[in-house]
């Protein structure tokens, strides 16, 4: 603040402070100005436009020269094909340091909740969707592809949900909707009553196969 | 105190008047609605993920990269029958070529509409929106519509009815985004 004073304080008074040398400077300058011949200053926008092609049409230029500015294995196309990838990494650079900012604003570790799922094996439940209250609120509602399930089947871990949670203790139900044995439809919920602390919460949504009763089982961890 | 009802030549003809004004305004309205562009063409297609009454659950998203094809339909819109077997031929002539194709439908009932795709036997997904959530992003306002979208998920053209005239320009606007 007090440097801005001071530079407030400073413009307004540099015009009093002007030597008579920087006052004659503008005269001088219009003075030179008005001495040069028109042509030094620039003719206007429309004579080159008009003059432009006639002027191309008129000075010969070799094939060969136009063929190698134009070809792909030229330096100069592959210059500006290094600045094209240079931008396009600088771009995805930029996005990916803007989605970590904007996750640490939304989603700040002391009040952060994150779900995960993961099915094992997965013989006796096809995935449909997957339900999720939090408090008895629901907070999501996902619907399965074929693909997706695919992928978790492969091994892969799904963040299901990531939101903010005051410290405390909470509850969170999952319900699990798909296709069971034998195909019929099946539904199954699990829940856990859970303490959030200081720190980020992680929670896992396991299905998994309970092989000696040839039932799925449902089963959430919580991550220390 | 008693109220009649004006019988005078002036009240008569002010009435009249009034009458052709409203009808005026009706009709200028509904082709104006008629004519009105698609407001979702050069936008990025609206995402969702649906269950299937036959095929898998389907997500637009994972579509990316692919021409994809909406057709919103419905049990009691008997050309849509015909378009989605138009649909199913464009499918199999261009699925090597990166098309995807989905039929929404937008029944209330889910088992009726289950019904009308199970005899409907075509080989893509047709999925279920008895929400209308979906069709409420897509503005659909007729039966059957149909929208393409490019490889990079924007929405390029709509086609608001089905006959022999649009299913050539659904065929030349497929074809040029194949192309690209």
């Amino acid at each position: 603040m007090l440097q801005m004073t001071r530079a407030i304080s400073e413009a307004n008074e540099a015009p009093r402070r002007a030597t008579p040398a920087a006052l004659l400077a503008p005269l001088l300058a219009v003075l030179l100005l008005a001495a040069l011949p028109p042509a030094a200053l620039g003719a206007p926008p429309a004579a080159p436009d008009a003059a432009t092609p006639a002027a191309a049409a008129s000075a010969p230029t070799p094939p060969g020269e136009t063929a190698a500015a134009t070809s792909p294995d030229s330096p100069e196309t592959r210059g500006l094909d290094q600045e094209i990838q240079d931008l396009k990494k600088d771009v995805v650079d930029l996005n990916k340091d803007l989605f970590i900012l904007e996750e640490e604003l939304l989603f700040p570790a002391n009040t952060q909740v994150a779900v995960f799922l993961s099915v094992d094996v997965g013989q006796f439940f096809g995935l449909d969707s997957v339900q999720l209250k939090i408090d008895q609120k629901e907070v999501i509602n996902y619907l399965y592809t074929p693909r997706e399930v695919e992928a978790l089947l492969k091994g892969g871990v799904q963040r299901l949900y990531l939101g903010n949670l005051k410290v405390g203790g909470h509850e969170l139900v999952a319900f699990f909707n798909g296709k069971g044995p034998n195909q019929r439809a099946y539904k199954r919920g699990a829940s856990l009553r859970f303490e959030k602390g200081v720190g980020a919460k992680y929670l896992e949504l396991k299905i998994d196969d309970r092989q000696r009763k040839l039932q799925p089982e449902f089963e959430i961890k919580d991550w220390e | 105190m008693s109220w009649q009802r004006p019988n005078h030549p002036e009240w008569r003809e002010l009435a009249q008047r009034w009458l052709c004004v409203a009808v005026m305004a009706l009709g200028w309205s509904l082709a104006a609605q008629a004519d009105a562009p698609y407001a979702l063409i050069g936008q990025s297609a609206p995402d969702f993920a649906l269950h299937a009454a036959v095929g898998g659950n389907a997500r637009l998203s994972e579509h990316r990269g692919e021409v994809v094809v909406l057709s919103f339909w419905s049990s009691r819109c008997t050309p849509c029958r015909t378009q989605l077997a138009a649909l199913n031929r464009s499918l199999t002539t261009y699925h090597s070529a990166g098309l995807a194709m989905f039929g929404i439908g937008v029944d209330d009932d889910p088992a009726q509409a289950r019904e009308f795709a199970r005899s409907a036997s075509v080989s893509f997904a047709l999925l279920l929106d008895p929400a209308k959530g979906v069709s409420r992003s897509y503005q659909v306002d007729n039966l059957p519509m149909t929208v393409l979208i490019d490889r990079s998920g924007t929405v390029r053209t709509v086609l608001r009815d089905y006959s022999p005239e649009s299913e050539q320009l659904y065929l030349q606007q497929l074809r040029a985004l194949l192309n690209e």
